[in-house]
């Protein structure tokens, strides 16, 4: 069934107009999203918002965006977390912060907090958003651990260096209401609810970006001699011509996979989970405070998430099937949510965990899952979305011969992206001290990107800094490690080094100034829940 | 800290009502719409956000750096023009209280000696009817300059104020969430919504408004001459700007990491 239908897809069955039309290069002026889910709206808003300009200059080129969304594909809405580059998109798309949170039932996360990951039992610790306090100045990491050693405070690595988790830890949110849109006093990004979010997107494309939305099924795609495709066939027989198409169709990967027959590079052999159940829970009472964090709590055959919108919660339990059976990750997930869960459906999802051996091909690039799709541990699928539109609508090739150094460029930034997410997810599980057989089969060497070992030699005597990672836009760069590898208590030997004492006076002042910071925090910022409100209520101010 | 119950003849028959409350303290006060050609001629007129709703409201500056109402003096005001918010200080318009009035019992200015809000009939004075047609005119005249202020930020007109003060030690003060009216905004308004503006009563206004600004600089002299600074008052400047347009994305203010999770 399904080669016939790739037969069918990729061409081979109808050659149709294949070498024909097109000359060899061409401006790049029609562009096709197919898929309706954030990801595709995404892609779409973010094309047509920077190119095709509905207040520009008449005369001037505009690009064509024209969106295909199956009628009978659900989205899959896993998204729910996003990172701070999400308040870049929204501006981007001309979308207000406050039409967002009000639509999406969006609210604000300050960073994640790992439960239970070193020991198994409650043992926490954040990874905040903001970075540690004068960084770019000096690493504060090794002179934490001289502090902890010599004057132990009894604060950890994250609550030291800056005031987040203690934000986190109070309930308050990252801005005040006399903020303006997208500013805070904390850096944030936010939780939402992913279906609404598309829908939001969706109509804000369509009805203020001048995105076509197309209703059907493609059945079939034509392509060039030098296997370009020319246009997409509908179940209703419409035609959807185009010069660069996007396929953000989820797993399935009806371009990427069905007409291209990419592969997917599995991830499998570092990270276990291939499975995910999500509950959604409504609040308990109408006015319970909403968590400005996701939770993520260890398991025995791996996690939990609990992910507070405005209106409920949504918890997941991603496991390995090889550790634990379907029955007791219920179980446990059903434990986790307390009675406020009971009778509620749990929805399966299955963690194919890996990517596209290649992203773009021709004139067609995977966004979104039909991308890749790894655990949501580090709420990575949105962020990969939004960085691949930073280069495909930022960047939109001129001309199809502009095309193919762009997509080489392309290729090569998200495999080293994917390679840098897969490692910092491993992380997680590395550094753990749990005895369940899926913790310590995490621990084989094995299953230990060659890369990351080396790195976590380095840090045993070097804390992380910005020369270990060697692109100028790392997904997860220093500051992430340091959270991670002192959060779980990473043993490490930075004290004393000859290059601290020249930095021990500055870095005094600035563990002061992170105390400062904090006090100033606690004491302006509202609660998380009575923020969300205001906004929803007044609204938030442009400037 | 603020203790409103309703007048009451009974509760309040012996209260005296003082021209104002001890003002020291006070940095700003509210501005209605019709105040704004009289109160920018003492004043710095300027947006400020509300606290509980993030909204605009129209304000009369009257601090700089510190908490200190630099138009109080000698235990008074020393202005021109006095805000009708300040006038009605003390009391707050309700329907539901038998003579339509709040009073902030904690409020010092129900001191002796002042007027008297009862006579010794029980029935209230004057000086009760004539706050709650003041209060009335005041809650219109504010909405008045809400509305207005609204239509100025939907048309883009409305800009951070940027005020820094240079300390006679060397030290820069910001003063920050102040906002304003960018003239070169105005001046690029299409025809049209000049007409609009103008018919509104709201062009007056807002070149009155933008104007207000320079007023900073007799801030910057009561300042000056305000003896808790501890003298060394020459030397003080301030300088103010009005930026132009800008997204507002940079939170945090912290040194770029170079992540891209760490990096807004």
């Amino acid at each position: 069934m399904r080669e016939a239908m790739a037969d069918v897809l990729s061409g081979k069955s109808e050659p149709g107009e294949s070498g024909l039309g097109k000359s060899e290069n061409y401006p790049i002026r029609r562009v096709v999203v197919v898929g309706g889910g954030s990801a595709g709206w995404i892609a779409a808003a973010r094309i047509a918002a920077r190119n095709a300009d509905p207040e520009g200059e008449p005369g001037h080129d505009r690009v064509a965006v024209v969106l295909v969304e199956s009628p009978t594909e659900p989205s899959i809405g896993v998204g729910e977390g996003t990172w701070p580059t999400m308040r870049n998109t929204l501006a981007k798309v001309r979308l207000s912060e406050t039409d967002f949170i009000r639509s999406a039932d969006a609210v604000f996360k300050q960073g994640a907090r790992f439960v239970g990951w070193t020991w198994g039992g409650d043992d926490a610790y954040y990874h905040p958003l903001n970075p540690p306090v004068g960084a770019g100045e000096v690493n504060l990491s090794p002179h934490w651990e001289e502090r902890a050693a010599t004057a132990p405070s009894g604060e950890d690595f994250a609550h030291s260096v800056d005031f987040q988790g203690a934000l986190c830890d109070a309930g308050l949110a990252p801005k005040a209401i006399t903020h303006p849109e997208f500013a805070g006093l904390a850096n944030y990004a936010y939780h939402l609810d992913a279906g609404k979010f598309a829908t939001l997107l969706r109509d804000h494309a369509v009805g203020r970006l001048g995105v076509r939305h197309v209703v059907g099924d493609v059945v079939s795609a034509d392509r060039t001699a030098a296997g370009d495709i020319q246009a997409l066939r509908l179940a209703d027989g419409t035609v959807i011509e185009g010069d660069l198409f996007v396929d953000c169709t989820g797993f399935k990967g009806v371009l990427i996979d069905r007409v291209y027959g990419v592969p997917l590079k599995s991830c499998r052999q570092y990270l276990f989970a291939d499975k995910a159940l999500a509950l959604q829970i409504p609040y308990a009472v109408e006015d319970a405070p909403i968590a400005c964090h996701t939770v993520a709590t260890a398991q025995a055959a791996g996690w939990i998430w609990d992910i507070g919108l405005w209106s409920r919660r949504g918890v997941g339990h991603v496991y390995s099937s090889a550790h634990t059976s379907a029955d007791q990750a219920e179980a446990a997930l059903r434990a986790y949510a307390g009675p406020g869960a009971e009778g509620l459906p749990v929805r399966s999802i299955d963690i194919n965990a890996g990517h596209r051996e290649t992203f773009w091909i021709n004139n067609c690039v995977a966004v979104g899952l039909s991308a890749g799709f790894i655990e949501p541990l580090e709420a990575s699928a949105l962020m990969l979305i939004e960085l691949s539109m930073d280069t495909i609508a930022d960047r939109l090739p001129a001309t199809r011969r502009a095309m193919d150094p762009i997509a080489r460029q392309f290729n090569a930034d998200f495999h080293h992206h994917w390679a840098r997410v897969i490692e910092f997810l491993k992380l997680h599980y590395i550094l753990t001290r749990r005895q369940e057989p899926f913790w310590q089969d995490n621990l084989d060497a094995a299953t230990v990107p060659g890369e990351l070992a080396e790195r976590l030699e380095l840090w045993r005597h070097h804390a992380p800094c910005a020369a270990d990672f060697t692109r100028h836009r790392e997904v997860f760069s220093w500051p992430s490690y340091q959270y991670v590898l002192h959060g779980m208590g990473f043993p490490t030997q930075y004290a004393g080094h000859p290059t601290l004492g020249p930095e021990r006076k500055a870095a005094t002042r600035l563990f002061a100034r992170a105390a400062a910071q904090r006090s100033d925090a606690m004491a302006r910022l509202p609660p998380h829940r009575s923020l969300i409100r205001a906004i929803r209520q007044h609204g938030l101010q442009r400037l | 800290m603020t203790r409103y119950r309703p007048l009451d003849p009974v509760r309040h028959g012996t209260v005296q009502m003082r021209p104002t409350a001890d003002a020291h303290a006070l940095r700003y006060a509210w501005v209605g719409l019709s105040e704004i050609p009289l109160a920018a001629a003492d004043f710095p007129l300027c947006f400020a956000k509300d606290g509980e709703t993030g909204r605009f409201n129209l304000v009369a500056l009257l601090s700089l750096d510190q908490p200190r109402n630099l138009y109080w003096r000698d235990g008074g005001w020393r202005c021109t023009y006095l805000p009708e918010a300040v006038m009605a200080e003390g009391f707050r318009l309700d329907a539901a209280a038998a003579l339509g009035l709040l009073i902030d019992e904690d409020s010092d200015r129900f001191a002796a000696p002042g007027q008297p809000l009862f006579g010794t009939d029980g029935r209230p004075t004057a000086a009760v009817e004539a706050m709650r047609g003041r209060l009335r005119r005041l809650v219109a005249d504010l909405n008045a300059a809400h509305d207005m202020v609204d239509g100025f930020v939907q048309l883009d007109l409305v800009r951070a104020l940027e005020v820094v003060l240079r300390l006679p030690n060397g030290a820069e003060h910001e003063v920050g969430g102040l906002y304003t009216l960018s003239p070169s905004a105005l001046a690029e308004l299409p025809d049209p919504v000049v007409v609009d503006l103008f018919r509104k009563g709201h062009l007056s206004a807002a070149t009155l408004i933008a104007a207000s600004v320079n007023q900073m600089e007799r801030l910057l002299q009561l300042r000056g001459v305000d003896p808790g600074d501890g003298g060394a008052q020459t030397s003080m400047f301030a300088w103010w700007s009005v930026p132009p347009a800008r997204k507002a994305r940079e939170s945090g203010g912290r040194a770029a990491p170079g992540g891209i999770l760490h990096a807004l």
